[in-house]
């Protein structure tokens, strides 16, 4: 690995762990390795969004050639966002790809993340199913998204309406998390799901 | 003698002064590499770097070159190199990465007197033209500057036909000019 990119994640890292975010638990940073190419970072949250009470986590990967290119970032924890792809945790953030600058660093990059969970472009999207659902029915998209967020983050929300849904398709032999997403999609219609599953 | 020494010794009353002490060398750090700046530029909107960070980064993005920090245009001509006192070693030759720009120097203005309308150093002379009107005034009215050829010197032949021509050049324009008031 190029120096500059090593002694950069270094400077940075301590950055990270001093910082105020830290303290408030905002934003976490993990080293996976020794040679500071792969981190693990943890975001919680923003408060009154969805995604209240959760803890995200993310995998980062620095390239060689950073800070002159970005950090490969996807999430981990599978979360329920217009921007973030439901499946592959691939996140649509135009400060990762195009409008990246070499001054950004991980502190940043993740403080950017939770604001995406605060502000979710829908125009913009990465997963086309739950953009569609953002836009139409706002409502359901919420409760959908505290329920991936209670299920897979750790978040607080107690839903035993969808909980039973699943349930029932579960009981069918359907894997949980299949059975999740197809409920899901279908704005938790419980008969285009089991159509859409057993199709 | 110097504050820096002092500082790390042992009388040191608390934390506080090494604080300070690497706020202030934290201001001077390079926005890409997070190091101290080396053969440091600053750009116009302020950001300071190192030249072999920022040129990395200029070329990077050759088609969209903005600064790291806020995004502003930036460019190689559009950044202005620091010269600290104790600064630049050159014992640290890069390769491929062209020398920082130079500094712009610009000589003060020293004022001298008008050049002159262009009445040469001593006769006057009178020329008459037609042409395009307000094109041909500016050419003959603004010609500043270019000094006009002297006069041929007193009695020679030369002499006397220029004086004939810029009469009769004088008459023309006279003319001219009634037959445009009248007309």
């Amino acid at each position: 690995m190029a120096n500059i990119a090593a002694q950069r994640i270094q400077r940075e890292f301590k950055e990270v762990i001093k910082s105020e975010e830290v303290a408030k638990c905002a934003i976490k940073v993990e080293l996976v390795n020794d040679s500071f190419t792969e981190l693990k970072g943890e975001i919680a949250g923003p408060p009154d969004t969805p995604y209240e009470g959760g803890n995200f986590v993310l995998e980062i990967k620095v390239p060689e050639t950073y800070p002159f290119n970005p950090p490969k970032v996807r999430f981990i924890t599978k979360i329920w966002h217009p921007n973030i792809s439901s499946v592959t945790g691939a996140i649509c953030l135009d400060i990762l790809k195009d409008q990246w600058a070499a001054a950004m660093t991980l502190r940043t990059v993740l403080l950017s993340l939770q604001a995406l969970l605060s502000a979710a472009e829908p125009d913009d999207p990465q997963d086309a199913v739950v953009a569609k659902q953002y836009k139409e029915q706002p409502d359901m998209f919420r409760q959908t998204a505290k329920h991936w967020t209670s299920v897979y983050a750790g978040g607080p929300a107690k839903m035993p309406e969808l909980d039973d849904k699943i349930r029932r398709l579960t009981d069918m032999g359907v894997e949980e998390h299949n059975a999740r997403v197809a409920l899901s999609s279908y704005n938790w219609d419980l008969e285009r799901a089991t159509e859409q599953l057993f199709s | 003698m110097s504050t820096a020494e002092e500082q790390p010794g042992p009388s040191k009353p608390s934390g506080s002064a090494t604080d300070e002490k690497e706020r202030d060398d934290r201001t001077f750090e390079c926005n890409i590499c997070l190091d101290t700046a080396k053969d440091a530029v600053v750009s116009m909107c302020g950001h300071l770097f190192c030249w072999p960070c920022l040129h990395k980064w200029l070329e990077t993005r050759p088609t969209r070159q903005v600064c790291p920090v806020c995004k502003a245009a930036i460019s190689k001509d559009k950044v202005i190199p620091l010269y600290g006192r104790g600064a630049t070693k050159q014992e640290d030759p890069r390769n491929n990465v062209p020398p920082r720009p130079a500094g712009q120097r610009t000589e003060p203005e020293t004022s001298t007197g008008f050049p002159g309308f262009g009445f040469g150093d001593g006769g006057f002379h009178m020329s008459f033209g037609i042409g395009a009107f307000p094109f041909g005034f500016f050419t003959s009215t603004f010609n500043f500057g270019e000094t006009r050829p002297s006069p041929a010197p007193r009695g020679t032949p030369q002499f006397e036909e220029e004086q004939f021509l810029s009469k009769v050049f004088l008459w023309v324009a006279l003319l001219f000019i009634c037959w445009l008031v009248l007309a």
